[in-house]
Formats: structure tokens, sequence, C-alpha cells
């Protein structure tokens, strides 16, 4: 499990290369920043297709779409071959290529135990185009392709728990994280570039544009859904070994991370109280999960 | 040996650093060949048995980005799901080196559709007729693709069942002999952090692809591959000297061509078929020779245009078919010929499409139709299927 960390341990270097093409207030720019500071400079970069979040001065690789994971494996089985396993290959996707197109090839690679390190900013849609579902779009979001309307209360189904199905393929580390903890998301990702094989991060990371809130509020919004158990922190080790790395008394109600965002304006009392009723039910597993210290599913 | 082994032989030959395949028959025992090789640590190499032929393509595509030396191979289905990243691993000029194992699409019979259905991958695509060619393409293919002159990843085919699981005679040469022939691979430009400077990256990498213009890229992209006929063609004259063996110009090969009314154009094990044809026509003293086409891609243009002026007439055998258009090597072997001086008739014949049988017996018709033709004598149409 990863240590705790402290503010001023957040290393000083940028590696971002600025300006960014990033909007205002973008969650993955700041999950970008905020990862590639842990990684340092020993690693090669491989993008596939994905919002454009920030360059970072990493050799950069770039794929296509539906092989991020494959497409990783491949540049670590490379690096191992000319003996240069000293240099990390990070891949860092969007939930497109995490959740949906890229499953198959990173499911596999979980399954065989690559020694790559996946991050995954995590904007609950395509974004790139425009905002249109992907798999990872939460239950009732209003997207480009479910607009409201007699015959849609926007996304029908809640959104795939990615982070517990690759817990299940026993790989030596998952994670998620929030650009709102940013000394628990730089704690996660140097501990997780240290350890030897298939590693994923799940980072959330609020789009303005996408959830419809004003842009000075990302870190407000990412904080109320962590606060509220929407989007709960927490690493598993082996798809064994559990720890929660955020732990409030009390969860604060759905209904205020919903309110922020016009994506919800549309739901009713009863479907909040749905929302309410999955957030609450995934939250008691997990602390359960905790106290057990292994994961409970 | 079977053809399979024999290309599994060969990458073990060329010190394959990465390989990564997903089973599909006829290619199948490639992938257990080469899973045997490296659970018993016949070579030192790394063998990634994936999920899928899109995932082996971009394992391939990813260990070679950081110069690692690889191989790949599929058939048929599994060529055509890996086709998006192939492209890619066109478009950054990575030295991969592939065997299609040809399986058709409609049956599993072989036919030169799959590879066929590729030529806008920008790959150099190349036709095998029987074992012990397999074993010598599959060294030629790293020493081409890796030439700093080509930069371009290789796809060599030869047809499923006929080759892949017949058993032939193959000399296989002893190690020392490739390791000076074949050095390893160096990686360019270098994607390594070591001094990493993004914009010398950028650089080199614009300036491989062409300038960061997308049609120079095609461009600079299409006259590498235009360029590796020369290299090809010297490759040849070196393999020759270290293992005493050729396949003609690299480029193709002719059988009794000398005195030849007639060429038959043939492809893979049905050129091997045809010199039988072309021996039982000769004893009857009929004129026709042989032309092997061994590189689709790049065409040799050169060669068949110093044939057309020799022969009268081309009898092209098409094992493949774009449906609605016809043969493609009918159609690139006439509009390759179409500026010359005096134009030969070109025959199309379509022949062993899903591994239907072609006969020696099939063959002599051909060449005899060739033969009428130069003859001056009428023909029903310029278009058959055997």
């Amino acid at each position: 499990m990863s240590e705790r960390m402290i503010r001023s341990q957040i290393p000083l270097e940028e590696r971002s290369l600025s300006p960014g093409s990033a909007c205002q207030g973008c969650g993955a720019a700041l999950a970008a920043r905020l990862a590639f500071k842990a990684l340092g400079p020993n690693v090669i970069r491989l993008m596939i297709p994905c919002c454009p979040d920030t360059m970072t001065n990493n050799p950069l690789v770039v794929g296509v779409f539906e092989g991020g994971g494959a497409h990783l494996s491949g540049i670590s089985r490379g690096l191992k071959a000319i003996n240069r396993s000293d240099v990390t290959a990070v891949g860092f996707f969007g939930d497109g290529g995490t959740y949906d197109i890229g499953m198959q090839g990173l499911s596999a690679a979980a399954e065989r135990n690559e020694n790559i390190l996946v991050i995954t900013k995590d904007n609950e849609a395509y974004m790139n185009t425009g905002n249109q579902r992907s798999g990872s779009t939460p239950q009732y979001a209003m997207t480009s392709t479910n607009p409201i309307g007699p015959k849609s209360r926007g996304k029908a189904r809640p959104k795939k728990n990615i982070p517990l199905i690759f817990a299940a393929h026993y790989v030596p580390y998952v994670a998620t994280a929030s650009v709102a903890f940013p000394e628990d998301l730089i704690a996660k990702v140097s501990y997780a570039k240290e350890v030897e094989g298939f590693r994923l991060i799940v980072i959330q990371s609020p789009c303005p544009v996408g959830w419809r809130y004003s842009p000075e509020k990302t870190i407000e919004v990412s904080r109320i859904g962590v606060q509220s158990g929407v989007w709960p922190l927490y690493e598993v080790i082996d798809g064994d070994k559990f720890k929660l790395s955020y732990k409030p008394k009390e969860l604060k109600p759905v209904s205020e991370y919903i309110r922020y965002q016009a994506r919800f304006r549309h739901v009713t009392d009863v479907e909040v109280a749905e929302v309410q009723k999955r957030a609450t039910s995934n939250w008691e597993q997990l602390l359960r999960s905790d106290e057990l210290g292994r994961l409970f599913i | 040996m079977v053809g399979n082994k024999a290309c599994a032989t060969g990458v073990k030959l060329a010190r394959v650093q990465v390989a990564s395949a997903y089973p599909i028959t006829p290619q199948t025992t490639i992938t257990q060949y080469l899973s045997e090789m490296h659970a018993n640590a016949e070579f030192d190499f790394d063998f990634v048995n994936v999920e899928g032929e899109l995932t082996a393509q971009l394992i391939v595509q990813g260990a070679s980005r950081v110069g690692a030396r690889t191989f790949t191979c599929t058939a048929g289905p599994g060529l055509l799901y890996m086709h998006h990243p192939m492209q890619e691993t066109g478009t950054w000029r990575l030295p991969v080196v592939m065997a299609v194992v040809h399986r058709g699409y409609k049956g599993m019979m072989p036919d030169h559709s799959d590879l066929m259905s590729q030529q806008w991958t920008g790959w150099i695509h190349w036709y095998v007729e029987h074992a012990q060619e397999i074993l010598d393409t599959a060294l030629m293919a790293y020493k081409i693709a890796e030439d700093m002159r080509v930069r371009i990843p290789v796809a060599f085919g030869y047809d499923g069942y006929v080759l892949s699981y017949t058993a032939e005679p193959v000399e296989i040469p002893d190690q020392e002999t490739v390791d000076a022939w074949l050095p390893p691979n160096k990686p360019y430009p270098s994607i390594l952090p070591d001094g990493y400077d993004a914009r010398k990256f950028m650089m080199e990498l614009m300036e491989m692809l062409g300038a960061g213009d997308p049609q120079n890229a095609w461009k600079t992209h299409h006259e590498a591959i235009l360029g590796s006929e020369q290299v090809l063609r010297e490759t040849m004259d070196s393999f020759e000297k270290t293992f005493g063996r050729r396949y003609g110009n690299g480029m193709i090969e002719t059988y009794m061509m000398e005195d030849a009314e007639a060429a038959i154009v043939a492809m893979g094990t049905i050129a091997g078929s045809t010199r039988s044809a072309v021996d039982r026509l000769r004893s009857e003293g009929k004129k026709v020779g042989l032309i092997k086409l061994r590189s689709f891609i790049p065409f040799p243009e050169t060669d068949f245009k110093e044939w057309a002026e020799k022969v009268d007439a081309f009898a092209v055998v098409d094992r493949s078919i774009c449906p609605g258009k016809g043969g493609p090597v009918f159609n690139k072997l006439r509009s390759t010929l179409y500026n010359v001086e005096e134009r030969p008739d070109i025959l199309q014949f379509h022949a062993g499409l899903g591994g239907k049988e072609v006969r020696i017996g099939d063959l002599c018709n051909v060449g005899e139709k060739a033969l009428k033709v130069v003859q001056g004598g009428m023909v029903e149409s310029l278009v058959e299927w055997v």
C-alpha cells in the first residue's frame, strides 16, 4: 500500500509542456500534471485517442485507440528484450480506451500480468469528440448520445466498476484516485511505479464542459464526489488486500454531488434516491472490506 | 520439415527477440513450435501468447518501437482483424516481419485474398512457393525491413495446408553463418528516455515520415517501398554468396523462359505446379515458360517490361479476386505494360480460389491457350475460370 504523503512532498519539477490545449478547469490535465510529476523522466508514455489533457516531457508513443493495453504490453516486452526494464511503460488513457474499446486487450494484459502501468483519467464520457456516452458514464447523466426526451432519462444504466473488474484479475495493484486529493494521487502513482506487473490507477477527472459546471469548481466537484461515496478512494493488492484511502465518519448525500452538475439537472428525487441507494450499498461493501483488510465482493 | 516448422526455424535463426501470435488454422502450429522453443529455452526470446490478432500485431508494434526484433504470424480472418494496427506499423515504418499462412474467406482452404486485401497498409508483400523458401525468406525479410534505406514492415505469405502442413526437405543453415549475415537490429529514431530530446526526436521522425505533412508522408512511404526493390536484389546476391541458394532476382524467379513465346505468371504453390506443367508442355515442344512473382509489393515493373519485349503473351493465374474488379496480379500487370511499345496479350485465369484444386493439366491448358493467342488463334474470352 502507498505511504501517506503531505503536500510539501509533491515534486516541484514540472513535466507538463505548457501551454496545453486543455479546456479551462480540465480535471484530466491536472491528473496528467500530477501523475507525471510522480513518474519522473524514466518512462515511455503511450497515448491513444483521448482528450488532449497535457503533453509531458517524456518519450511519447501514439497508438491505435482499441489497443492501449496491448500496445503498452509490447513496449514493455520490447524494453525487457533490450535489457531496459528500468524504463516504465506508462499508458495514460481515457475512459473510452479503458472501459470500452480497449477493454479486451487491457483485460488480457492484466491476465498475463504484463509489466505495465495504466493510468486512466476518467471523465465519464467521450469528451474529446463532444460528450458521447461511454461505459463509464454514470446512471441518469445526460450526454450528447443520451439526450433527455420522452423515451430517455439520460444514461439508463450505472457505470462499470472498472477498478474492481481489474482487481478480479488478481493483478499486483489497482487503485482509485481523485484530482481533489493530490497527495493521495501522487503517493499512489509513486508506489505503483515501483511495483512489478500490471498496475491500474483510475483517476476521477471532472470535465466542466461535459459535466456542465463552472470551470473553477473542478476541485469542489471531485471532492464532494469522494465525500459522498460516488468516487471512493482505495487500493487493492493482488485482488485481495484492501484499504480505503479516505474514510469520512459519515458520507455526504449524493444529492450534493449531483446538484453541482447540469448533466443531472433533469433527475427527480426518486432517481436521486436510487443513485443514493447504490452509492450507500457500494460504500458499505468497501467499508466491510476495509475492516477485514481484504476485498470483500 | 513442414512449412510452419520451416517458418519457426527461420524465426529462431533470425534471433527474434519478441514474437507474438494468436493461433488460427492453418497457422496454428507456428504458435505451438514457438511456444515449445520458448519453453525449452532453445534461444533467448520472448513469446507472448495473446487473446487475439489485434493484440499480436500491437505487441510486435510496441516492441519494435523500442528497438526489439519482432515476429508475428496469422492467417485469413486473423489478418483482417489486425488491419488497423498493421496500418499503424506501416505508418511508423517499423521493421516488423509477419508470416501469413494463406486462408481464404469462403471456406478455410487457401487462396491469396487475405494478404491481397491488405495492400493499402504500407507493407512489403511477398509470396512464397516452398518450405525452403519460407525459411530463407524469413531471414531475408529482416535484412530488408531493417535496412536503413527501407525501414518498412514485411509480410510474406505461403499457402495454408499445401505448404503449412506438408513436409518437404529443408536445408537449415547454421547459426554462426546467419549471425554473420544478419546483425542485430538498432532502433531508429530512439524513443528511450536517456537524453531524450522531444525536438530532436520529432525532427528525426518527421524526416523519416515526411516532414509532418501527411501527403508527403505517403510519398516518402511509397518511395521507400519502391526503393526496397534495389535492396532486395542486392540482398538476394549476398544471400546466394553466403547460403548458396537464390530465388531469381528476388522480385521474380523464371523457369524455362530463355526461348519462351508465352509466359505463365503465377505465385505461391501454384508456381510450383506450373513448373511441372511447363516441363510437360516443353516435352511436347511447346515454348512456354514460368515467371514466378515473388514480390507483389513492390511490383517488378522493370522485369515485366523487359520480358514483355521477349514474349508475346502472359497468362496470369490469380489466386485471389476482388469481386467486381478482377484478379489483382492481372490488373497490375496490365497497367504496368500499358506504356510499352509492343504490348503483349495478357490473359486472365482465376484459379485455386478457396483452395480449389489446380491440376498440372489445368496449367497446361493455361499455357496452351496463351500459345494459341501468340499464334494468332481465336479465343472465346480473355478471362477464364480454371
